[in-house]
């Protein structure tokens, strides 16, 4: 690694750490100027003053507020997020969040590979045949796509397969750790839910960064030389559509993952998504906190991701 | 209508099936519920969940309401708290987008900062986060969506406004002394206000999904007020014994939502003549 290199990434680095910083200050403090007292949504209205006070002092709600965000910020670190107030009695929250981390994950990833294949066809296939019938339907389709609410889409997905073919199940979740081919059947119909308005996006993307490059001087010049079209195709036209198609697959996982939140919840998904939900009618403070923590740093680390790889898909990017 | 802008609207077939298809819309939930035969909120237990059938168009609900008529006053509800939270979201994020690109310096890396952080949020999160912070309710969803949307018109505002600021016209203002507001509500905003419009109609359309899907979850609109989400959520309790409800009431919302998009894309078209010739035939 070159040292302009090693700067950028130390860089990049230090601007990571500092959005999250600056997130788990806005997060804190917009928590803490919510309406309601949680000691009070956690005991009941009419709950004994010394139970409350009681209440108060074991979550740390009876001290300066600079001083709360001082300690749940130190033990955040540590992936201490206190006790949930609703919860089992007390559950630590950071306990909660590494059980459902890996079901959101793999619910997410799967969206995205299914929406990632089907655009990557849908949007070839679309350029290729422009201005024909096929690239007509797929086009249209995709508009329709993204106009179709998520959850919707869920729940008439479950209608009408689920509930005729009896090979996925309509509510429920195997999770991975137990059985691999039980969680991509049982995961296979939200994922689909999540990935369509996905896929419509991507594949139109994909179809105008296409018809963008054809054209191109360099493109030209390939085929003069005497390269074949399938070769011209995947070397010069191809791979320079890649770049615009990662960037938007990048900006759009904030919105795929506001999908996952909402048909984790429609399909009884046991992951982040539900947790918040769940959370935000229980008034539960550290977990909602800890949950918007969670899809922040998820958010930051996947935008790091996509810049490393169009730098490696993009020479100029590499300076 | 002049007969430029008529020829234009004739010969670009989205954006003619978008505004078709978006006026329909709008006389639907502006004049249905007052046409409508039928009561948004009238229960009816002699005609509990009956199918759609020549009377009630889209079937009836648990409690005998007519759904065609509760989906054209949830429409207008949801329309209203997606226009109003983009409305909210354009004003201030351009204000503060343009007024940042003009000052440059602290003020502009402070709002650009501020705008990663909330583009660092998956919008749902922040906007359920919003919902628990404020409490749930119609104002404050119409809030929630407004700050999603105020970083993309700040950041859009400001690249814009960025583009524009060296143009002779704008030094000429200058150069007159008019006063800084001045010259961004008088030379710059009418010149970039197509493309705010562009992303303004798309944002309607993901405004309204994001209330339908928080009042879905519960955490937006709170029933009796019939939003689309709510009516999706009451579709969902008797899924078994009347799909029709869950089933038709989203496939009218996506037809709707198609047709904003539609106009989305045909008035980007129309803005960015590059596209125009990209667009194909």
């Amino acid at each position: 690694m070159s040292p302009i290199a090693f700067r950028r990434m130390l860089r990049r680095a230090g601007i990571l750490l500092l959005t999250m910083s600056a997130g788990a200050l806005v997060v804190f403090f917009a928590m803490k100027a919510a309406p309601g007292d949680p000691a009070l949504a956690a005991l009941g209205e009419n709950a004994r003053p010394e139970l409350v006070a009681a209440f108060r002092r074991e979550h740390n709600l009876d001290q300066p507020v600079v001083l709360q965000f001082i300690a749940w910020i130190t033990g955040a670190v540590r992936g201490d997020f206190g006790r949930s107030l609703t919860l089992a009695g007390g559950v630590p929250v950071g306990q909660l969040i590494a059980s459902r981390l890996p079901v959101t994950a793999f619910i997410g990833f799967y969206a995205l590979i299914l929406a990632a294949g089907v655009s990557l066809l849908v949007g070839i296939v679309a350029a290729l045949q422009r201005g024909r019938f096929l690239d007509t339907a797929m086009t249209s389709l995709a508009v329709l796509g993204v106009s179709m609410p998520d959850f919707w889409l869920g729940y008439v997905l479950v209608f009408f397969l689920a509930l005729n073919v009896p090979l996925f199940p309509s509510y429920g979740f195997v999770s991975p750790a137990d059985s691999l081919g039980g969680a991509l059947l049982s995961g296979f119909l939200p994922a689909v839910a999540i990935a369509a308005p996905m896929a419509a996006v991507f594949s139109r993307v994909l179809r105008a960064a296409l018809l963008d490059v054809m054209h191109r001087p360099y493109v030209q010049v390939q085929r003069s030389l005497g390269h074949g079209p399938a070769f011209v195709f995947v070397h010069s036209i191809l791979r320079n559509a890649l770049i615009p198609y990662v960037t938007v697959i990048g900006l759009q996982v904030r919105y795929l993952l506001g999908g996952v939140v909402v048909i984790e919840r429609v399909f009884g998904i046991p992951g982040l998504g539900s947790l918040m939900v769940d959370a935000a009618f229980g008034r539960d403070y550290p977990v909602i906190q800890a949950c918007a923590l969670t899809f922040l740093v998820i958010v930051l680390l996947t935008n790091l991701l996509v810049d490393l790889l169009c730098t490696r898909l993009d020479p100029r990017a590499r300076a | 209508m002049t007969g430029g802008m008529l020829r234009t609207l004739l010969g670009n077939r989205t954006l003619l099936l978008g505004s078709l298809v978006t006026l329909v819309v709008l006389l639907g939930i502006v004049f249905g519920p007052m046409i409508s035969p039928y009561d948004a909120e009238a229960m009816d237990f002699i005609d509990v969940l009956t199918p759609p059938d020549a009377s009630h168009w889209l079937g009836t609900d648990s409690f005998g309401r007519d759904v065609l008529t509760r989906v054209l006053a949830g429409g207008r509800i949801s329309f209203f708290a997606s226009f109003c939270g983009v409305l909210l979201g354009a004003a201030i994020g351009t204000i503060l987008g343009m007024s940042a690109a003009w000052h440059g310096g602290w003020r502009e890396a402070g709002l650009m900062s501020a705008c990663d952080l909330l583009f660092a949020f998956p919008s749902f999160v922040l906007a359920l986060f919003m919902m628990v912070v404020l409490g749930f309710g119609l104002h404050n969803v119409i809030i929630a969506i407004g700050l999603t949307y105020l970083p993309i018109f700040a950041r859009l505002s400001r690249n814009l406004t960025r583009s524009l600021m060296h143009e002779p016209f704008v030094q000429a203002a200058r150069l007159m002394g008019q006063r800084p507001a001045r010259i961004l509500a008088v030379e710059i905003l009418p010149n970039i206000l197509s493309t705010l419009l562009v992303q303004a109609s798309v944002g309607v359309a993901f405004g309204i999904v994001m209330e339908a899907g928080l009042s879905f979850l519960g955490l937006g609109v709170q029933p009796p007020t019939p939003s689309l989400g709510v009516i999706l959520a009451d579709g969902r309790e008797y899924f078994q014994r009347g799909p029709w409800v869950l089933t038709l009431t989203g496939l009218v919302v996506s037809v709707a939502l198609l047709g904003l998009n539609l106009l989305g894309d045909g008035l980007r078209d129309l803005t960015d003549p590059r596209l125009r010739k990209a667009a194909g035939p």
